[in-house]
């Protein structure tokens, strides 16, 4: 009898119960014998199991550039294990930027962390090097790692193009891009059919860079896709070009909607969205509780060059943002302010952001004035959700105006309000240059501040160490 | 079964003038531990006799009251294997795991009920499975064992409404494997004395068994300090035979530190070269050698991303925890020699 029967066999009676099957050449009380027997079979199982067969996997391929500093990947584990975790995406993009690798083992804890975390995927790509490809190929929750620009093998171009993964397709496409804006267009152009619709939506992103009315007839053929959101990526470049045919009918539409009426304004809002209007990219459907002529106006002018307006209203841009509209006004306003952010105005914004301090409109400005404007905001206004949203957008090392104007704010806050500067604190703690950790220290001996101060030596040595 | 948290404080604490209330006491525990351990062997072979199909609709309570009654009894030792057999019913293959665990409990009141033909040494294991108290004064009584072991890795698990922190060392010279386990409520910490990757030049005082395995720490002879680089191992079939070897000696055993090296995480094939199928997981993994061949790990251990991740694809040395459903990985090391722990 073999083994296998011989335990079968013990089971079987077991589940029936030898009252009713009785152990086959058991001596003894049947029940004893069984158990007897089966204590016997089970230590023998365990004691004499066999390996197993795998299935290996492909080895993974070494890795060309060097580890990150050893005093870093200390740091690192720490960020990681919980303390002061939301300085990760610094440590992060510090690291990439000097093109480094990280160790493999802490590649599983990180992948993690940009499964979540969108914003850190790009600095994943580049700081993962082969094993992390490798072994987000081995995990579908990884799989964004693919997409990821920043490989940096930096394979041959036309190769890379041809079997590269969407990641290092977008990233040649972007380096062409940068060189000759025209052959990365055609390059793209010659197998667009083919392209599916994922990758087609991202690689349109890259012709934002370089625009120019020679793409105008590409985009515009874009718009007839059978994707929506590769018609409207298709649309959203095609309104920054303000001679492109979308760009003409917009503004015809426009014209249309909003008019000077002696020394006032008409609004008059689309009664209905038509076909060549959802061509143009505009979303006949309106999110839950707006209504939908509104929602329609809103998109008309978003989609409609900010260029057109001070020649049809008679005004400058100043003047258009800060008249009265009546009923229609904040559906105008919107759309105005969407259009800024869509088409990178920065004269609109400036006007925009004096009515409405967004920060989206800020992230149109030049970096060193979105600091000015943003510290203009800070001083006399009450630490709230929307300033938090604001200084949101205003991405570190934040200078000393800026973080002169967030330092005195959190001191006064302190005193009347001390359970409100939270949030503003840990922004400051992770936006404000390091070197002025010292200044920061002088300010107040409030504990808020002190710790302020002690992230911001944290990630002085932190970026020290990544040098 | 594991082995039972001591309860130091109960004997020895008598002086002299108390020697005849302590020994009434343990003739005592002697006789009720007997009469609870004939009452499960009543109650095993009734479910044999009635047959263990309908077990798994009854569900955990089916074992409660037997548990409780074993506590009653003394045998605290055997009563957390009863409470644990819950356990076995979450898998497919749950009547033959439980049949397995009801004959190895079987075993133990055969083995307690027969001791007077058993060697002094097995006899030692089976109270230990049962819950008789060792003291640490008779542990550090008995000769140490002076080595630099190195630690191999750790686990903490609840038990028992404490942490137990299991730490596995192995011996250098005498290639003996430890294991210390330290306890604390939670939320208290832990002894971190005995970290993964250092090694530590010391005396174990081993308690007596047929396989010794669990020890304390007697004497430290230096402080410890971090090894680079992975200790030695053996391949995944002379890892088996170090398994069975112990099991021939504790059939109770349930945890035993192995050191494989020149092993790769894969896939498991689910190709099952042993009897039963309980654990032919297609999603699970294993740690095969250059011929494809190896152990399977422990199903409920998840994936094993940070192992997969050092290795790469390429042998490594790997310190796990061998159990009878898998393996259960807790230390690799990486090319620059770093410990790491998965």
């Amino acid at each position: 009898m073999t083994a296998r029967t011989v335990w079968e066999d013990l089971l079987s009676a077991a589940l029936i119960g030898t009252d009713r099957r009785p152990s086959p050449g058991a001596d003894g009380e049947p029940a004893a014998a069984l158990l007897s027997a089966a204590a016997a079979e089970e230590v023998r199982r365990r004691a004499g199991r066999r390996p197993r067969r795998g299935e290996p996997l492909p080895p993974a391929a070494p890795e060309e550039r060097p580890l990150v500093p050893e005093a870093a990947i200390t740091r690192l584990t720490a960020v990681l294990g919980g303390d002061r975790v939301r300085l990760l995406p610094e440590w992060l993009a510090a690291a990439a930027g000097r093109e480094r690798r990280l160790p493999p083992y802490l590649l599983p804890a990180l992948l993690d962390h940009g499964v979540r975390d969108r914003s850190i995927r790009e600095h994943l790509g580049v700081l993962a090097g082969r094993r992390g490809r490798w072994l987000a190929g081995l995990n579908p929750a990884w799989a964004y790692l693919a997409e990821a620009p920043g490989g940096g093998d930096g394979g041959a171009g036309e190769r890379m193009w041809e079997f590269g993964s969407r990641g290092d397709r977008v990233r040649h496409l972007r380096e062409l891009r940068e060189t000759d804006p025209g052959a990365a267009r055609d390059l793209l152009a010659s197998a667009w059919d083919r392209e599916t619709p994922g990758d087609r939506a991202a690689f349109l992103d890259v012709l934002r860079s370089g625009l120019s009315p020679a793409d105008e007839p590409f985009l515009e053929a874009a718009l007839d896709d059978r994707r929506r959101e590769v018609r409207h990526r298709a649309a959203d470049l095609l309104t920054m070009l303000p001679g492109s045919r979308l760009a003409r009918r917009m503004a015809a539409r426009a014209a249309r909607c909003l008019g000077r009426d002696g020394d006032g304004f008409a609004v008059n809002p689309p009664s209905a969205c038509d076909p060549p209007m959802e061509r143009d990219g505009i979303r006949a459907a309106a999110p839950g509780g707006s209504g939908r002529r509104g929602w329609w106006l809103q998109q008309v002018i978003a989609r409609t060059p900010l260029g057109f307006w001070p020649g049809h209203l008679g005004l400058t841009a100043e003047e258009i943002t800060a008249a009265e509209l009546g009923d229609w006004s904040r559906e105008v306003r919107v759309g105005w302010e969407r259009a800024a952010v869509l088409q990178h105005d920065a004269a609109w914004a400036r006007a925009l952001f004096a009515r409405e301090p967004l920060a989206d409109l800020l992230a149109v400005l030049p970096a060193e004035e979105r600091a000015v404007r943003a510290a203009e905001v800070v001083r006399g206004h009450a630490v709230d959700g929307q300033l938090i949203m604001l200084l949101g957008g205003v991405p570190g090392p934040w200078g000393p105006p800026l973080a002169k104007a967030v330092l005195n704010t959190i001191v006064e806050t302190l005193a009347v309000q001390p359970w409100n500067v939270g949030e503003l604190a840990r922004m400051a703690a992770e936006r404000v240059d390091p070197a002025l950790a010292g200044l920061v220290a002088d300010l107040s001996d409030d504990a808020v501040v002190q710790n302020v101060a002690e992230t911001l030596r944290f990630r002085d040595e932190m970026l020290k160490e990544l040098q | 079964m594991r082995q039972v948290i001591e309860d130091s404080t109960a004997a020895g604490r008598d002086g002299a003038g108390g020697r005849d209330a302590s020994a009434r006491r343990a003739e005592q525990r002697e006789q009720r531990v007997s009469t609870g351990l004939l009452e499960l062997e009543r109650w095993l072979t009734d479910q044999i006799r009635q047959g263990i199909a309908g077990t798994k609709a009854a569900g955990h309570a089916h074992w409660d009251d037997v548990a409780r009654r074993l506590v009653d009894a003394q045998a605290p030792g055997v009563a957390g294997a009863v409470a644990r057999l819950g356990a076995t019913l979450s898998g497919e293959d749950w009547p033959g795991r439980l049949l397995g665990e009801y004959g190895l409990l079987y075993l133990l009141t055969a083995a307690y009920r027969g001791r007077a033909g058993l060697p002094a040494d097995l006899v030692r294991t089976v109270r230990s499975r049962i819950g008789f108290p060792v003291t640490r004064e008779e542990v550090l009584a008995g000769a140490g064992v002076r080595d630099v072991w190195d630690v191999l890795g750790l686990r903490d698990e609840e038990q028992d409404r404490l942490i137990a922190r299991r730490v596995w060392l192995r011996g250098r010279r005498t290639g003996r494997s430890a294991l210390v386990l330290s306890f604390a409520p939670p939320g208290r910490p832990l002894d971190a004395t005995l970290a993964t990757g250092t090694a530590v030049d010391a005396d174990l005082a081993f308690y007596a068994g047929a396989v010794p395995l669990r020890a304390l720490v007697a004497a430290r002879h230096a402080a410890p300090y971090a090894f680079t680089g992975p200790p030695p191992g053996t391949g995944p079939a002379a890892a088996l035979g170090e398994v069975a070897a112990a099991l021939a000696g504790d059939p109770w055993l349930e945890s035993w530190p192995l050191v494989l090296s020149g092993v790769v995480p894969t896939r498991d094939g689910g190709a099952d070269v042993r009897d039963g199928g309980a654990d032919a997981g297609e999603a699970g993994w294993m740690l095969a050698d250059a011929s494809g061949e190896g152990l399977a790990l422990h199903p409920g251990a998840g994936a094993p991303w940070t192992l997969v991740a050092t290795s790469g694809g390429a042998p490594v040395t790997v310190a796990a925890e061998w159990t009878p459903w898998g393996l259960v990985p807790l230390t690799t090391w990486d090319e620059d020699g770093r410990t790491v722990v998965v």
